[in-house]
């Protein structure tokens, strides 16, 4: 009889190979003199932004009432008009019955700003969302071209797929902005949303090719036997099976597109790693910043991941 | 009813040529079940699909009712629809229900309505028996209730001529006869049929004619009775010798 093991002590090997690591790595700084300071870090991700309040006229202070950690400045001048100023009451410069200048700072007023890397983050984003969609439909007709039987269809798709295939992704993004870009005028944004959604649909259109002619040929001639035509037992026989199979590397493809949206960086689009690598010129602490650039493109794909698990367990319903 | 003459279907892969349909010629009449018998190999499955142009033949011609299948002006999607198809391993879509397979062809071919989709494929899935099991998903069902299902999709396009692949080749034993029954209902109602089957005794009992080939040909056109009892050819007699 086969004996069943317990699995705990062997997931408690894994947390003592992975603190063993996380030790070894801090001793590797501490022999480079490396000081952490990862209290540096939160203000790259959000921060309190002033702004400051001045007077437009020379004039006194009128009014001031405090309430609530905030102060209403009401100035006046020798004409009698009033300017009204709410500033933050810890940095009011003024008290009652002073007499201001004109551009004087009267205070300042707080509110919370998204720093660079979430801005970079959210670029990061809707770089790959939109590549992603525009590559899933290239991807699409580029496989069903792939399909045709009309031999220039198929010859112009097979040519594309092995160009971009064979070609570095960096090579194209500098491609797409030094030549097409110049030639065409396109904006930085434009061209690397180009060659990232051009690469991405090169391989889509492979998944899907294959995804297609994975489904058994009595599928398509069971529809066709049926009076469906070609076009329509694609539609509604093959591919939403199709669809299903290839769910899992159509996903690998799309978190591969978010972590290539990082290359875009080299044509100065300020995405997440290169907002990342500015933070650092200025923090002067470039590992706390990798590991939160790092951390931030998991935090988009494990859940990427996650929803395709989901999606394909849904699916496969019907199995 | 159907029309065949002189087909010829040759299959060529790398320089190996294989008649596979040789010249063969005959009418089927309206209402008449034919069953074609054969050694695998003998291209009966070939001539059957040649009929509703699942494979392209090379030459001769083939019509139903007039529609003259390799006629460019004829509009192969028209002509299937009138042209029902069971196969050897059913061809479910197994990412639909039972009942939606019975409804797609309707709604996107027929262009019929929900509700009337779903009357027709219900009072057919009633005739087969199998109408409890409607909202289930093929993976669901043994191999007898899926090729019924098979058979009841097919027939919710009313066609005039249904053709069977060898429809019991993948079934267990246990589960043949249900499948035989539905086809027998079927040739009482006076469906016209063609079958490509390894079933003698469906033969004997309700084929009104006896199609023999070997190696592509057209080798005994005969009634049952002249089939079994006194068979003409030689290869015919060989054959029986061994499956009886």
């Amino acid at each position: 009889m086969k004996q069943k093991k317990a699995q705990w002590p062997w997931h408690v090997l894994t947390v003592l190979v992975l603190v063993g690591l996380a030790g070894a790595l801090y001793y590797a700084t501490s022999l480079m003199s490396y000081e952490w300071r990862w209290n540096r870090v939160p203000q790259y991700f959000a921060y309190q932004a002033e702004e400051t309040q001045r007077a437009t006229d020379i004039s006194t202070v009128s009014e001031l009432v405090r309430q609530g950690g905030s102060a209403q400045v009401t100035l006046r001048n020798d004409a009698g008009d009033e300017q009204h100023l709410t500033v933050d009451e810890n940095s009011l410069q003024f008290a009652q019955g002073d007499d201001v200048a004109e551009g004087d700072v009267v205070g300042v007023t707080r509110h919370w700003a998204a720093g660079p890397l979430l801005w970079g983050l959210w670029t990061t984003l809707w770089l790959s969302l939109v590549s992603g969609v525009l590559g899933l439909l290239i991807g699409l007709a580029t496989g069903l071209c792939r399909l045709s039987s009309n031999p220039t269809l198929r010859d112009l798709s097979t040519i594309y797929v092995e160009l971009v295939r064979g070609t570095p992704l960096l090579v194209q993004i500098f491609i797409f902005y030094f030549f097409i870009g110049t030639v065409m005028n396109l904006s930085r944004e434009f061209a690397g949303i180009a060659a990232l959604s051009l690469f991405t649909g090169a391989y889509v259109a492979e998944i899907i090719r294959s995804g297609v002619q994975s489904i058994a040929r009595g599928q398509n001639e069971a529809a066709r036997s049926l009076g469906l035509s070609a076009g329509q037992s694609m539609r509604h026989v093959v591919l939403p099976q199709a669809f299903k199979r290839v769910l899992p590397p159509l996903a690998g493809q799309f978190i591969s597109l978010v972590k290539d949206t990082s290359l875009v960086s080299v044509i100065a689009i300020t995405e997440l790693l290169k907002s990342g690598r500015e933070v650092i010129t200025t923090s002067f602490s470039p590992f706390e910043i990798l590991f939160c650039v790092a951390g931030l493109y998991l935090l988009i794909n494990l859940p990427l991941s996650k929803i395709a698990s989901r999606l394909e367990r849904r699916l496969a319903q019907s199995d | 009813m159907i029309e065949v003459r002189d087909l010829v279907k040759v299959f060529d892969t790398r320089g190996q040529v294989v008649r596979a349909v040789d010249n063969v010629s005959t009418n089927v009449a309206k209402g008449e079940v034919l069953v074609v018998l054969g050694p695998s190999g003998s291209g009966k499955s070939t001539f059957l699909r040649c009929l509703n142009g699942l494979e392209e033949f090379d030459s001769g011609s083939v019509s139903i009712d007039g529609l003259q299948l390799a006629d460019p002006k004829t509009d192969i999607n028209a002509y299937r629809r009138e042209v029902g198809m069971v196969f050897q391993h059913f061809n479910l879509f197994p990412h639909m229900t039972v009942l939606e397979n019975l409804c797609l062809a309707q709604k996107v071919v027929r262009k019929r309505g929900q509700k009337d989709s779903e009357a027709k494929a219900m009072a057919l899935l009633e005739k087969v028996g199998i109408a409890q099991k409607a909202r289930e998903y093929p993976s669901r069902l043994s191999g007898g209730q899926q090729q019924r299902v098979a058979i009841a999709r097919a027939l919710a396009m009313d066609p005039k001529v249904m053709l069977f692949d060898e429809p019991t080749s993948a079934l267990d034993p246990e589960m043949v006869g249900e499948v035989l029954d539905v086809m027998k209902n079927l040739a009482v109602e006076g469906m016209t049929m063609v079958c490509v089957t390894h079933e003698m005794g469906f033969a004997r009992e309700v084929a009104d004619r006896v199609l023999f080939f070997d190696h592509g040909k057209l080798l005994e056109d005969a009634s049952p009775t002249e089939f079994f009892n006194a068979p003409k050819d030689p290869r015919a007699q060989a054959f029986l010798r061994q499956v009886l």
